[in-house]
């Protein structure tokens, strides 16, 4: 019990530091780089005057460290802030005036966007890593347990095909041939939970091959280890060995791998493809908020990705402590 | 006993047979519904005064009426047809009047009649209007009678002639939403074919209006989708989740063109892509260094790069506008007259002349990034020095227009200008006459004259001709940009949409559309 207070409290505080330094990059590299959220809120013709005197009221002149302070005390107090350009009613872009100029109670919560989008990720992602775990496990293990003979082999050339498969060429293909020409599946938008299968089907094969590899070299060092030809020899059952201890110490490796890497990868493609499937997601939200320079809904997206991107890692390095006593984090 | 196992085989089966059938089963609806993938987003401020975005522009014209139609069909650039007037004419320089449509009704059911227009075009051509850039200025509008009204320009003093082609581009709202700005805002009331119910996310819903004065259009409803992707927008189209696709790639049009499901369609749009010189600072505020640029460039080869996607002009209007003509001076392709040129500025082979940025986008228009490469190595050929410079679409925004003091970054910037109407000054004025020459800065008292002149000139044969002869040749004489073509839009739709019009500009009409 102690352990687990001591562990969570000085991970927790790590992965604040951590939090913080990300939402510190990103709010200075968003105002940095070229592109003025003002014209893009308020219209490509409005006049130069006006756009100055808007930034000026939303505070997008003062020095960036001022910016950054402001902006902190107001996510600690849980407000994400108001989207640039998203309206109330949803509708996507600004470029439109009110009464005078930029009107933030006319623009959608960043929160309630986020909350609004989320579940359509949870569904996509859920679903992704759901069918990678069904293709890759059976190939990794059988691999792990024939290490050197042909299904290995098999599983070493599927692994090199579906990394090398780009993910947005993947997804063209796969919406050409199952749904513009098989007419299987739906493919564009969401109209019901259907629509998440095909982008679900091109993450998972884009993250298939971590885990195909993880679990073979898993199970194969596993196989390897004196303990299996012991308690063979002490009359447990190859198969009673292989599921009861084998599988169950490559674990903490598969874990660490999905908790990790899947999550990361899951994090980043999930933009990509939510993009190509114009699936309404965060990641679609997302991309739509960089075109757009809508630096809350940037901001807000890229701290609860890197908060739960450290939070995953928190958790993955407690179960692996839980299943092996030995290890320390 | 059932165990748990066969309850989740169970449960799986069910899922994948689902999976496999609903998508197809949920489309079959006895509603008519277009789902339209639009490229351009909405703005969620439905008061279509507030914005000058083209998506929402397009979203609009299928909502709100105007006061005339201009169909802009090729080589008939003068034609308006009635749509909320009924007949229309020059009074004196500064009158124009309508004579107004009679049992029209508003979607939210209120009547329209001549103080609707009066508020409207009041308040649409206020200048703090973001819209207002659209007109051509302020006006006054006498109500003769509740069918009669009269647009006045004299408190102004520019011809109310203007607002001839004006009158099919400016979006009729009702006298009650303008007064309640925050009503205006929240929801769109017209008296088109077609009203608004909602907006979810980036989809908002029209239906058909059973009380347009032209009779209820056969389609049922409208999804407005707006689908950033050019390749979704394409593959939504070809899977049947979509039945209108806007702004195909050229690419994308000749790939569909042998589909047995999609039909496509490639039309003259009103705009035109310009290379603008920031003429305000040097060395383009010299016209022979620009004259030498402009004869430097071979714009059949930029043409050639762009195949389908332009057309060439020679002209600082698209041919869809009133008053398009061949220039006969129009700068062409000779290296040897730009030689000449920059050898009379003073600088022999462009020695002496600065590194100049030429500033262009990636991912908006098509192909910019290559054919801003294919000019760049062109100028580079007589001796400019010439950095490009390729934005996405944001910061290009941001770098193309001149801020607060004047000045805008770079020396060249590559720039499309569409407007929605044939009206000719909506482009001319904004580009080229010193009171906003909003890229390039051209302060030339010569063409703010020649500007003046044809607006002023009332009579449209008479208009044209001083176009022709005096307006656009001065243009072409000293480039404050060089128009380098027309451009030209491609639209897909389901093969069974018929009877869809689809504008020079962009908008679509599906008041007399059916799906068959």
């Amino acid at each position: 019990m102690l352990f687990a207070v001591d562990f969570f409290l000085r991970r927790l505080v790590q992965g604040l530091v951590i939090v913080v330094l990300v939402a510190m990059l990103i709010f200075t590299l968003l105002r940095v780089v070229p592109g003025d959220p003002v014209r893009i809120m308020l219209g490509p013709m409005v006049t130069a005057e006006m756009a100055e005197e808007t930034a000026q009221k939303m505070g997008l002149r003062d020095p960036v460290p001022v910016q950054f302070i402001r902006y902190a005390a107001q996510v600690i107090s849980g407000d994400f802030g108001h989207s640039f350009v998203r309206s109330a009613q949803g509708g996507s872009t600004g470029g439109s005036r009110g009464g005078d100029t930029f009107d933030a109670s006319n623009r959608a919560p960043v929160m309630g966007l986020i909350l609004t989008a989320l579940p359509y990720s949870l569904l996509l992602a859920g679903l992704a890593l759901g069918i990678s775990l069904v293709i890759s496990l059976p190939i990794g293990i059988v691999a792990g347990l024939f290490s050197g003979r042909w299904p290995d082999r098999l599983a070493l050339y599927l692994s090199s095909l579906f990394v090398s498969l780009p993910n947005i060429w993947l997804a063209l293909v796969l919406i050409f041939l199952v749904s513009v020409k098989g007419g299987l599946l739906p493919a564009i938008g969401y109209q019901n939970w259907t629509y998440a299968i095909l982008p679900a089907l091109v993450l998972a094969i884009e993250l298939s091959p971590v885990f195909i590899r993880s679990a073979s070299v898993a199970v194969s060092s596993n196989m390897m280890e004196s303990y299996v030809p012991s308690g063979i020899i002490r009359g447990l059952s190859r198969p009673r060995m292989i599921v009861a201890h084998v599988l169950r110490n490559s674990m903490i490796p598969l874990l660490n791998v999905v908790g990790i890497q899947a999550i990361g990868l899951l994090l980043g493609s999930l933009f990509v493809i939510e993009y190509a499937f114009n699936y309404p997601g965060v990641g679609l939200l997302m991309i739509n908020a960089v075109f757009q320079r809508d630096f809350p809904v940037i901001q807000a997206i890229a701290i609860l990705a890197c908060t739960v991107l450290v939070l995953v890692n928190i958790l993955v390095d407690f179960a692996a402590t839980t299943i092996d006593r030995r290890l320390q984090y | 006993m059932t165990t748990r196992r066969q309850v989740l085989v169970g449960a799986g089966a069910t899922l994948a047979l689902g999976a496999v059938g609903m998508p197809l089963a949920a489309k079959a609806q006895g509603k008519k519904t277009v789902v339209l993938a639009s490229m351009g987003p909405l703005t969620g401020n439905f008061d279509p005064t507030s914005h000058t975005t083209l998506g929402q522009g397009n979203f609009d014209k299928l909502i709100f009426s105007h006061l005339t139609r201009a169909p802009m069909e090729e080589g008939k650039t003068d034609v308006l047809e009635p749509d909320l007037a009924l007949s229309w004419q020059i009074i004196d320089e500064h009158t124009l009047e309508f004579k107004l449509r009679e049992g029209v009704k508003f979607h939210d059911g209120q009547d329209f009649s001549a103080a609707d227009v009066k508020a409207t075009y009041e308040y649409a051509s206020q200048p703090d209007r973001p819209a207002s850039s659209f007109y051509p200025g302020q006006v006054e509008v006498e109500v003769v009678d509740p069918l009669t009204v009269r647009i006045k320009t004299d408190k102004y003093g520019y011809p109310a002639s203007t607002f001839w082609f004006v009158s099919s581009y400016l979006p009729i709202l009702c006298a009650a939403d303008i007064a309640d700005p925050a009503k205006l805002q929240s929801r769109p009331n017209g008296t088109n074919s077609f009203k608004y119910v909602m907006t979810e996310g980036d989809r908002s819903t029209l239906e058909a209006f059973d009380g347009y004065y032209a009779g209820r259009p056969k389609i049922d409803e409208i999804v407005y989708a707006y689908v950033p992707d050019a390749n979704t927008r394409v593959l939504g189209l070809m899977n049947g989740e979509y039945q209108i696709a806007e702004r195909l790639e050229p690419e994308q049009y000749q790939s569909l063109l042998s589909n047995d499901t999609v039909a496509v369609r490639k039309g003259m749009s009103t705009e035109n892509k310009y290379l603008h010189f920031r003429c305000n600072k040097a060395p383009f505020d010299d016209p022979r260094i620009r004259l030498a640029a402009c004869h430097a460039i071979d714009r059949e080869q930029i043409l050639a790069l762009m195949g389908d996607a332009g057309v060439a002009s020679n002209c600082f209007v698209s041919p869809m506008k009133f008053g398009y003509t061949d220039i006969p001076n129009y700068p062409t392709y000779d290296p040897a007259e730009s030689a000449r040129l920059l050898e009379e500025a003073g600088f022999p082979g462009g020695k002496g002349l600065p590194q100049l940025e030429y500033i262009t986008s990636i991912g908006f228009y098509p192909k910019t990034k290559e054919y801003g490469e294919l000019i760049a190595a062109m100028l580079m050929e007589v001796g400019f020095d010439v950095q490009l410079t390729v934005l996405e679409p944001a910061a290009w925004e941001q770098a193309i227009y001149r801020g607060a003091d004047g000045q805008g970054p770079g020396h060249m910037c590559d720039v499309g200008w569409m407007t929605g109407s044939p009206e000719p000054d909506l482009v001319l004025r904004p580009n080229w006459h010193s009171s906003a020459a909003l890229i390039n800065g051209v302060n030339d008292a010569e063409i703010d004259a020649a500007l003046d002149k044809e607006r002023a000139t009332l009579d449209p044969a008479e208009r044209m001709k001083v176009l022709a002869e005096e307006t656009f040749p001065l243009l072409a004489a000293k480039v404050p940009s060089f128009s380098l073509f027309s451009a030209v839009v491609f639209h897909g739709a389901a093969k069974n949409l018929k009877g869809a019009y689809y504008y020079p500009n962009g908008p679509i009409d599906l008041t007399k559309a059916d799906l068959v």
